[in-house]
């Protein structure tokens, strides 16, 4: 090769060296998987719902793949265990977020981790958060699916004073954010169904026996009892309450008892047990049914049983499509910007965004032995004032 | 009137099953001085003995030998392997044990799973006694529990093993010199611990949840009861029992839960700081 050649070769080389990098990069970022950060609680005490939370997102992360992915890129989902003290949970958002890439995050966690996460977030990275909460959530860039209190209790509360005579309430939860926040919405409702607050008490979570609530019980002369407890606390009060013999003559609703819990609570001691959630396992509708069909036929018919919490995991894929599609774009101001009147169907129904939140279906179901049998469905109810 | 009667059956509730799940460690803890921190486990094995007894539709009363026969294998192991090389060193008896409550939590977790078990109550249904409707079952699980402790308290009191258990708690050495197996009456104790706590959550059971993480419940409120009784007799256990069921049932009824537990806080705290040895220790 002579010299000038070599040169002008050389010279060619570099300039296309210099330019590809550009044109590969941009074909690459088309085809580049989205990862999102899936932020469930894989230890602690709401390890319960790990295995749920993942099947459910893996098996919308499929579904949206299969149909093309969010903008044409494929879902790769990450994720993280957020059992964890919300310091802990906040540094591994941290590390996938500028670390490995993250660029939406799904989380399905208590009200302490969300608090951590959007301080760290600051509305730069689209964040949905999908479970069961106290209401109040307006940080920007933060999407929320979970039932508030106003969703749980506006219809359902006149609908139990109504069909199920309730007019004395006494209201029990364990002593944190959410049961309180629950119970001071319920106390507006009672009063507007006519009913009156004849009792109200907040536990510690080391509680394990519930004898001095359930004579307080009986002795106020309360016919309904709204319960707030979480959890293995849930499990062990309603237990006691059946033994007792008030399960005959006192009506009983919890915004967090789901299927787990009302296993441990047991066919002999569910009578006249209520629960009102966005989801249950044996919602009699085609799109429940298909939903519950494709979990069962995927993870196997022993796989983690189907539950409110777990399942909010597969609507926070939906949603995050959803807003994403309609704003054409991931980024976050542009989310933001669509995210009012983005409306998906899923399992539980249609629902709507609006002011961060969204209006959707609400099931009341009965507890029929071990197993929920929905006995009233209140459509596209509003999420209520969260936003000042 | 009905209250005070039904806060009075709840008193004596607290105190007998307290005393039950209790007894375990205060042989462990109070004859041989190792510090069970796996003495819950004990139980919620004696709880999972009642989930495989109903699921394999045998009669509730099954679960009685079957969580004894596990309890009291699980405990030799336990004291073969690790426990006999520790006797004398408390503060390792605390790590290993604890250890040990970490692996078998694990181990129940992979072979039933994370999930709430309810086990069915053979006897349902609610008596009515002073006037008050109380489940007859926890009337029955108090009348066993009296008459356990009153046969147990005979024995130990006349039995040649209960004065061989006296003698080597009091001088190891001596009792060894005039012939006590001691290494073999040690290992039995043992196993005769961690047996009643499984006896203990067979007839729970039907009243609480049952779950992997169960055991945690009943290792602190145990060891309250030990600090306010003090350690080695029957009677420090019952008095314990007593002081912090007690505390915690007419607290909790004349304000709420929070100031009830807090109370046996303070009380245990208390016994801790002012009398280290209980109400009714040994010597």
């Amino acid at each position: 090769m002579k010299r000038r050649d070599f040169i002008k070769t050389s010279i060619a080389t570099a300039a296309v060296a210099a330019a590809a990098p550009g044109v590969l990069l941009k074909r690459a970022h088309a085809a580049d998987p989205l990862k999102v950060g899936i932020l469930i609680p894989l230890s602690g005490p709401a390890g319960l719902f790990g295995p749920s939370s993942q099947n459910c997102a893996q098996l919308a992360v499929d579904e949206v793949n299969a149909g093309g992915g969010i903008l044409g890129r494929m879902i790769e989902p990450v994720y993280v265990d957020v059992g964890v003290p919300p310091a802990e949970a906040s540094q591994a958002a941290l590390k996938l977020w500028k670390g490995g890439g993250a660029e939406a995050f799904i989380g399905m966690h208590d009200s302490a981790v969300r608090g951590a996460l959007t301080n760290l977030f600051k509305g730069q990275v689209p964040y949905v958060y999908t479970p069961v909460y106290e209401g109040g959530e307006c940080s920007p860039g933060t999407y929320v699916l979970g039932e508030t209190p106003a969703q749980q209790l506006a219809p359902v509360i006149p609908w139990i004073a109504s069909e199920k005579g309730a007019s004395k309430w006494y209201l029990i939860g364990n002593d944190y954010n959410w049961p309180r926040d629950t119970n001071a919405a319920a106390k507006g409702y009672i009063a507007e169904s006519g009913g009156e607050v004849v009792g109200e008490e907040y536990l510690p979570f080391t509680a394990d026996n519930f004898d001095s609530n359930l004579a307080k019980i009986k002795d106020s002369g309360a016919n309904a009892v709204m319960i707030t407890l979480v959890g293995g606390a849930s499990v062990g009060f309603n237990r006691a309450f059946a033994s007792f013999g008030l399960a005959d003559s006192v009506t009983r609703l919890g915004t967090l008892i789901e299927e787990n819990t009302l296993a441990g609570i047991g066919a002999e001691n569910s009578k006249n047990l209520h629960s009102s959630a966005g989801y249950f396992g044996s919602i009699d509708t085609p799109a429940a049914k298909a939903f519950a069909e494709k979990y069962f036929a995927k993870f196997g018919a022993d796989a983690a049983a189907l539950n409110a919490l777990g399942q909010s995991c597969y609507d926070g894929v939906l949603l995050l499509d959803a807003i994403a599609e309609k704003a054409g774009s991931l980024d976050a101001a542009a989310m933001d910007a669509a995210a009012d009147g983005t409306s998906y169907e899923g399992p539980r129904g249609k629902a709507t965004m609006n002011a961060r939140h969204v209006s959707k279906d609400i099931y009341l179901a009965e507890a029929d032995g071990a197993a929920f049998k929905v006995v009233q469905t209140f459509s596209d109810v509003a999420p209520g004032n969260n936003c000042g | 009137m009905e209250l005070i009667a039904t806060y009075g059956l709840n008193f004596l509730y607290a105190a007998a099953t307290l005393g039950l799940i209790v007894l375990g460690l205060a042989v462990v803890f109070g004859l041989l001085g190792v510090m069970n921190m796996a003495h819950g486990e004990f139980v919620a094995l004696g709880a999972y003995s009642a989930l495989i007894v109903q699921q394999q539709g045998l009669p509730f009363i099954a679960a009685i030998p079957l969580a004894l026969l596990l309890c009291a294998i699980v405990g030799w192991l336990v004291e073969w392997s690790i426990i006999r090389h520790l006797y004398k060193r408390p503060f390792d008896t605390l790590l290993a044990t604890w250890g040990l409550a970490i692996l078998m939590r694990k181990g129940i977790e992979v072979a039933f799973g994370r999930e709430y078990k309810s086990i069915d109550q053979t006897i349902s249904g609610t008596v009515n006694l002073l006037g008050v409707d109380y489940p007859a079952y926890r009337l029955l699980l108090m009348a066993l529990i009296l008459v356990l402790f009153i046969l147990l308290f005979a024995w130990y009191q006349r039995s040649n093993t209960g004065s061989r258990i006296k003698a080597m708690v009091q001088n190891p050495e001596l009792a060894a010199a005039v012939g006590i197996d001691t290494a073999r009456l040690s290992r039995s104790t043992f196993i005769f611990g961690v047996s009643t706590a499984g006896l203990a959550g067979v007839l729970l059971s039907p009243l609480v949840r049952v779950e992997p993480y169960m055991g945690l419940d009943y290792l602190l409120s145990s060891f309250f009861i030990l600090v306010v009784g003090g350690l080695g007799t029957l009677e420090g256990l019952l008095i314990g029992s007593a002081v912090i069921g007690g505390t915690d049932t007419i607290i909790s009824a004349m304000f709420d839960k929070t100031a009830g537990y807090m109370s046996v806080l303070v009380v245990s705290i208390l016994f801790l700081w002012l009398r280290p040895d209980g109400i009714h220790a040994r010597r």
